[in-house]
């Protein structure tokens, strides 16, 4: 069946494409001007036509996310609902229907959960096929794992770690590799409480700095196309800035992905001893064009934190908003659960809101920033359409650090920034970019063989409103929103690499599951059979 | 072999299943309990709940609830069998853990060696009741107390030493009660083991409180023993799928949780229901209520009911005669398990799924 998305304003980076045109879809693929086909045409006049969405990181299935639900039950309930804001969980609903649907009514038609630890991957898994209409992807956790700090300590080798990676991404059927704090988890079992890049594991003498350069090269030469994910040590510390910055020169230059920047760019100033070091960061990521980041921008209002940094949680437990939280000592990361409350008349969120911010803003190139919060852990993803609308004017920017601890904003930059994001670096930053750093040529843009996946704006001064509730969505070719409501509910699927590996791994990796759990490595697989719909995973190549 | 009957007579599982979308299609107010199944039956069993209003719960939710509670009141540490496995040089066992509990505890948490980082394990056992002499030397236990009734003072008379605060008397003398303080201490990753089934929730806080409390100097943590028929499992599915545990009802076009308006046994009893949904496909149980009901029921194959339901279905158990994912006691998480003697015994997933197909349209009409 042919579709046509007629007389839109079109913005397409990938394709250098910005201007009044058509889009012409068939069986789920864009495709060239047909010649005299029939079909079903939508009207676009005035109306914004970019790809779907993708966003990069974003906590939105497996056992964290199911436990963090358990454990805030007052986030869902009756009351709740009548006195929260428009965007927080608390309104919109926290399940994995929902999930998707809020998703897809914003535009958004790939997401990815950035955080599964392998022996949980089944169980992400099966969240992600209930999450309805988007694409989705994992990635997988190592860097606090016995296995690979023993490979580290015994001084294997590269082959040896590489074989264990590519059998980790394709027992977990992930997209990628993200590390945690590492060795900070493992450390932390050992009594640790502070870990910087360059402190060392007890039980195995290795650095942070060391697990990271390791897993950093391993991704690289199995040809993994998105870089090494990494979350850095100490975060949410004073003066971690530093943290970061010595991680991007321990990257050289190979590439390398910063998550949840925000949560790095501290200074120590002021009379709080707490500042922003978002200059700095800026400075340093439009110095070095192997690294990119994703902001993790805080909003005001209720949320939970959810990660695998279980020695940050555990420190952080004791500013928990409510007062109650959830530490795992897991097989590797394990989880922490801490639900927290951004106040704006709080001087340190304030700080951290304009902190993320001031990356957006300052970090020049709209290919190597990327839009998140970090959902829930910055904000819900349903603030995204508030960010979009604060990037796009600084007279709103002004409004709200007006209604801001003055005090907060003065150890910032942000008062005196100006630039304003337009749609055409929105579209980057949120689908061009978001795809190439993914490794997914198909889609992120409107060329012909991409996607049927196109979102349709209503061009609107109000962007908060007009990224809230697209006019139109489409996912495969099939509609499925119309202005802002979900018409059709269909499913995606989830995207993963499967790099070659040696197979004497496959070996090794049973004896090493018979010997340290008296278990078969079956358990840790997500056979087909096990997930409710045919074909759950598409696989991406690499390099 | 007969797999379905209609009050008691034998019938093809075809009208068996009619016989229940009827059922279904003229009640008010449905529970949809037992719920002992693997997580594609308890993805059928909600989506069934959404769609006609009904309430979910667990046969095992009581246990559940307890750890539940704790968490969301004040928060816990915890740990996996595994972790706890390998790395434990104290287990702080807590309660007599009879049953199923101790199997785990035996197989599982203990099993046949030590620790993997080379330690020594020590395990001390908070009033184990009497059946510690039985299993005293499968395990090398120092008891501390002995009846359960003297755990609640045991317990908090320990959390106030190991604070140093002072504390009165209690059944154990007080050079003891420091001897255990120092050694929970002294340990490097020590790990609180206890069975919800048998603590009440105040017991399991105290414990909780006890274990946060010592990671302010070590490190120690906490593992609860998994309830039975898979009520982990279907715990997690009821959250990504609704975002609330069981105990919640669907009726009245929104969801809501509460431990006590809807329990099962509650419900039943007061007459709020007019139709039970029972599952149980890993042991024949029947529903643990004496009151009659509508009641349509999938069990595991067994000898019938002594008092026949409405609708009976035989359905295969997960794992057996069909593959299934479900919580995994040994390791704490979802696992996918092939099917050991595959049969062509229907899964509660597919009954479901059938009975919702045949009943009429979407309803929610309940308050």
């Amino acid at each position: 069946m042919l579709t046509c998305i007629a007389g839109g304003h079109v913005i397409d980076p990938a394709n250098h494409r910005d201007g009044q045109g058509d889009i012409w879809i068939r069986d789920g693929r864009i495709i060239d001007k047909p010649n005299n086909e029939p079909g079903a045409t939508y009207d676009a006049a005035g109306k914004i036509v970019m790809a779907g969405a993708i966003d990069v990181h974003s906590h939105i299935a497996g056992w964290n996310v199911d436990t963090a639900r358990l454990l805030l039950p007052e986030y869902q309930s009756a009351a709740a609902r009548l006195r929260a804001g428009e965007t927080s969980l608390l309104t919109k609903g926290w399940s994995a229907l929902e999930t998707g649907q809020l998703y897809a009514t914003m535009g958004f038609t790939t997401v990815v959960e950035p955080a599964v630890s392998p022996h949980y991957a089944l169980h992400a898994h099966l969240e992600l096929v209930d999450t309805p209409i988007i694409d989705k992807a994992t990635l997988a956790v190592l860097g606090n794992d016995d296995y690979l700090l023993g490979l580290l300590h015994d001084s294997e080798s590269e082959q040896a770690i590489e074989d264990y990676v590519a059998w980790i991404l394709e027992m977990s059927r992930s997209l990628g590799i993200k590390v945690v704090n590492a060795g900070g988890v493992a450390a932390f079992k050992d009594n640790v409480r502070a870990f910087s890049f360059d402190d060392v594991v007890p039980a195995f003498g290795l650095t942070s700095r060391r697990i990271v350069k390791a897993l950093q090269r391993a991704v690289s030469k199995l040809g993994v196309p998105h870089p090494l994910h990494v979350h850095c040590n100490n975060l949410g510390l004073a003066g971690n800035f530093e943290t970061a910055l010595t991680t991007i020169a321990a990257a050289e230059e190979l590439p390398l992905h910063l998550a949840h920047l925000q949560f790095y760019g501290y200074g120590k100033e002021g009379n709080r001893g707490f500042s922003s070091a978002a200059a700095q960061l800026a400075e340093a990521v439009n110095r070095k064009a192997n690294v990119t980041i994703d902001v993790g921008q805080v909003m005001f209002g209720s949320t939970v934190t959810i990660s695998l940094d279980v020695l940050r949680q555990f420190n952080a437990r004791t500013q928990a908003r409510p007062k109650k939280w959830l530490i795992l000592d897991g097989d590797a990361n394990g989880a922490g659960i801490v639900p927290y409350n951004y106040r704006r008349a709080d001087f340190y969120n304030a700080v951290q809101w304009a902190v993320g911010l001031e990356l957006f803003l300052l970090i020049n190139d709209p290919w190597r920033v990327f839009f998140t919060t970090d959902h829930p852990n910055g904000a819900p993803f349903t603030s995204y359409p508030e960010i979009f609308a604060l990037l796009m004017s600084r007279d709103l920017r002004a409004k709200w650090i007006s209604e801001l601890p003055a005090e907060a904003m003065a150890v910032t930059t942000l008062p005196s920034i100006t630039r304003e994001y337009s749609l055409h670096e929105i579209a980057i930053m949120t689908r061009a970019a978001p795809a190439k750093l993914l490794g997914l040529t198909d889609r992120g843009h409107l060329g012909p063989g991409a996607v049927g996946d196109v979102a349709v704006y209503d061009n609107l001064t109000d962007k908060a409103r007009m990224f809230r509730a697209a006019a139109l969505v489409f996912k495969d070719g099939d509609l499925v929103v119309r202005d802002g409501q979900v018409t059709h509910h269909r499913f995606g699927r989830a995207l993963a690499v499967a790099p070659p590996r040696d197979r004497a791994i496959d070996r090794r990796m049973k004896d090493y599951y018979e010997e340290r759990y008296g278990l078969s490595d079956e358990f840790v697989k997500v056979p087909d059979y096990a997930l409710s719909r045919p074909e759950p995973f598409v696989f991406v190549p690499c390099r | 072999m007969e797999q379905a009957w209609i009050s008691g007579k034998p019938t093809a599982l075809d009208a068996a299943i009619t016989e229940a979308a009827k059922l279904i299609g003229a009640s008010t107010r449905i529970l949809i309990t037992g719920l002992g199944t693997d997580v594609a039956g308890a993805r059928a069993a909600i989506a069934l709940a959404q769609r006609t209003g009904a309430v979910i719960d667990h046969m095992n939710s009581e246990t559940v609830l307890r750890d539940l509670e704790v968490m969301r009141s004040s928060g816990v540490m915890m740990t996996t069998p595994t972790e706890c496995h390998a790395r434990a040089d104290t287990l702080l066992l807590t309660g007599p853990m009879q049953g199923a509990a101790r199997n785990q505890l035996l197989q599982g948490v203990i099993g046949n060696d030590q620790p993997k980082n080379g330690g020594q394990r020590r395990i001390i056992w908070l009033c184990p009741g009497r059946d510690l002499l039985k299993i005293a030397d499968t395990i090398d236990a120092t008891p501390i107390g002995r009846k359960e009734k003297d755990l609640p003072g045991l317990l908090a008379t320990l959390r106030a030493d190991i604070a140093g605060r002072s504390a009165g008397k209690t059944c154990v003398s007080a050079k003891q009660l420091r001897q255990i303080s120092a050694i929970l201490k002294q340990s490097r990753f020590g790990t609180a083991v206890w069975s919800s089934a048998e603590l009440d929730p105040l017991i399991i806080e105290m414990l909780c409180g006890l274990v946060s409390d010592l990671n302010a100097t070590t490190r120690f943590s906490g593992l609860p023993l998994a309830p039975e028929d898979n009520a982990i499992g279907v715990l997690h599915v009821c959250s990504w799928m609704t975002g609330l545990p069981m105990r919640s009802s669907f009726g009245g076009g929104f969801s809501q949780h509460d431990p006590w308006l809807f329990d099962g046994h509650r419900l039943v009893a007061s007459g709020e229901v007019d139709c039970v949904v029972w599952i149980s496909a890993y042991r024949n149980e029947p529903p643990p209520w004496r009151r009659a009901l509508p009641t349509i029921a999938l069990t595991a194959p067994g000898p019938a009911f002594a008092k026949p339901t409405h609708v009976h279905i035989t359905v295969g158990r997960p794992g057996i005669d069909h593959s299934a994912v479900q919580h995994f006691a040994a390791t704490g998480t979802l696992v996918a398990f092939a099917a050991t003697q595959r049969s062509d015994m229907i899964s509660v997933a597919e009954v479901i799924t059938r009975i919702a197909a045949a009943t009429q349209g979407p309803r929610g009409r309940s308050c």
